[in-house]
């Protein structure tokens, strides 16, 4: 690729000749030009200052179509120079939206320190999120055995008699427990719907790993879980996420069905939608939007709800998308997620 | 019944193995991954909880190698660990559930005992043999609805021999199962224990089957 040195020194060479020209068209028909009645026709004729030749229409015509097109080739000159730059902010923008890592492609000789800086500055960026990533599951982790120990401790006091104490200590780690999970989740889905380069998944392999592992956690319950889910069907969010959030709607779904679940998923152009029906007894009406609201918060909301769906609702968002709740054939619950492809 | 115990973390694998115990098992405990595979490679376990992020060889790589082994002891994970995702691979990689710290222990308790029902094929929390019920949930034992009371040796042997009706039950095996690793055995023990078994439930239950072990009728 030429350097942008000699881009813009043509740029500016071919503009001097253009204004050369221009200004030559401008001293024909400005300075002293006169009307000459020619064989009946009038044509321009312009004694050149201080000479006597004559110049006629056909060179103002050729002298202005000159000029023209030496200022339209001055322009795609440099604009051309200035292009490396608009591309550069185009791949910035893809960066931004999640489509790519860094910035590829080669630049003029003075473009691309810059943009292997900005791709260092964009490396360093992803590894210290990793590593924050990493830094938080550590820390979650680690809570939660010292948290069971806790809890653990909490039973025996019970035995022991002392019921009001070991209340309190089990409302406070399942507290914990709570906002460890919701956090670390959120902590998750922040870093990888900024970070994660044109992440997509297949819709089918979750429903079916999940599936798997639903049938074996709820094995005693005896529950069908059918899924009508095509292939191609995909949608921009990172595996950990997309298990994560439908997860937790299945699980719902489990809990909740007598005996029958239903997975189904459809995709437009602009949206994959996966929606999870169970047979259980369903939610009034008037819940389906109270549960999901914003100022709901997870870690406040009643012990063994919510918190599941809270952490779907903000996953969801995070990607823009959405989780609506509603009344399924069989008179359960139907969930409706809703994420871009 | 006897389990192990696959936890790095001494405090909560003491609290582990004093539920365990209570609730009538033999309990073996393992703090790191190594350990754990020379313990499964020697004893036949009825079941494993499984941690892990353990030490030496993490949980699913042991857990994977194990079942590549033809291992089919049924194996609970119970892990810090609690996205979908990781619950997916635990399953995938041939773990029968999965608990997430912090846990409530009746909900292990529970859990280990449908796991250890389902791997020997029954589905009802009652086994039931004649006029002998034996319930697993509630380590309760009745005759002809009257309730028996056995100690934990005791009720072990019956446990074990009511969760593999029909199949001669060696001495050796019956003394692995209701002892503990450490526990300094002896294979006459299994005898008494016969013994007053036979003297509490009814003689003609449990079977000596001659130079084999016993067995009690399905």
């Amino acid at each position: 690729m030429a350097s942008l040195r000699t881009r813009l020194f043509l740029g500016a060479f071919v503009w001097m000749l253009a204004m050369a020209a221009v200004a030559n068209v401008i001293a024909f028909l400005f300075v002293g030009p006169v009307l000459h009645n020619y064989a009946g026709r009038y044509i321009i004729v312009n004694r050149v200052t201080g000479g006597n030749e004559v110049r006629h229409i056909q060179h103002l015509l050729a002298m202005t179509s000159g000029a023209l097109l030496l200022v339209a080739a001055g322009l795609w000159l440099i604009r051309k120079s200035l292009a490396p730059f608009n591309e550069m902010r185009n791949r910035l923008a893809a960066v931004r939206d999640g489509s790519e890592h860094t910035i590829p492609g080669n630049y003029p000789s003075e473009v691309q320190p810059l943009v292997n800086d900005l791709n260092a500055l964009l490396d360093d960026r992803e590894r210290a999120i990793t590593r924050a990533l990493a830094t938080a599951g550590d820390l979650a982790h680690g809570l939660k055995t010292p948290l069971a120990i806790l809890a653990q401790e909490a039973e025996r006091a019970k035995v022991a008699g002392d019921s009001e104490r070991a209340t309190i200590i089990e409302q406070q780690v399942e507290r914990m427990r709570r906002q460890i999970d919701y956090h670390l989740a959120h902590a998750r889905a922040t870093a990888s719907a900024g970070a994660a380069p044109g992440v997509r998944s297949q819709v089918a392999t979750s429903v079916e790993g999940l599936t798997r592992t639903l049938q074996r956690l709820y094995a005693d319950r005896g529950l069908t879980i059918d899924t009508d889910v095509a292939p191609e069907h995909y949608v921009r969010v990172k595996r950990e996420d997309l298990d994560e959030m439908l997860g937790n709607l299945l699980d719902n779904a489990c809990k909740y069905a007598q005996s029958r679940i239903t997975v189904t998923s459809r995709q437009s152009e602009l949206a994959g939608i996966v929606i999870i029906d169970d047979d259980g007894p369903g939610l009034d009406p008037s819940m389906h939007t109270a549960v999901l609201q914003r100022g709901v918060r997870a870690d406040e909301a009643a012990p063994g709800s919510g918190l599941g769906l809270a952490i779907v609702r903000d996953l969801a968002s995070l990607y823009n998308g959405s989780i609506t709740l509603g009344t399924s054939p069989a008179g359960g619950l139907r969930a409706r997620l809703e994420l871009p492809v | 019944m006897r389990i192990l115990v696959v936890e790095d973390e001494a405090a909560l694998s003491r609290q582990l193995a004093s539920a365990l115990a209570d609730a009538g098992y033999a309990v073996d405990c393992a703090t790191d991954g190594e350990r754990a595979d020379e313990l499964v490679e020697i004893e036949q376990y009825d079941a494993i909880i499984l941690d892990l992020g353990l030490p030496k060889i993490d949980g699913l790589t042991l857990l994977r190698r194990w079942r590549e082994a033809g291992m089919s002891s049924p194996v609970l994970i119970l892990t810090a660990r609690a996205s979908w995702h990781e619950k997916v691979q635990g399953i995938d990689v041939g773990a029968d559930d999965y608990v997430a710290k912090p846990f409530r222990m009746e909900e292990v308790l529970a859990r280990l005992r449908a796991l250890i029902r389902r791997a020997s094929g029954q589905l009802n929390p009652e086994l039931r043999c004649g006029p002998l019920v034996l319930d697993a949930r509630l380590s309760k034992v009745t005759v002809d609805g009257n309730s028996v009371r056995l100690t934990s040796h005791e009720f072990r042997v019956l446990s074990y021999l009511m969760h593999h009706r029909g199949r001669v039950v060696s001495q050796a095996e019956l003394t692995e199962h209701i002892y503990a690793q450490d526990f300094n055995r002896d294979s006459n023990t299994v005898e008494v224990f016969i013994a007053r078994l036979r003297r509490k439930v009814g003689a003609g239950i449990i079977e000596t089957v001659r130079g084999l072990g016993y067995r009690i009728a399905s």
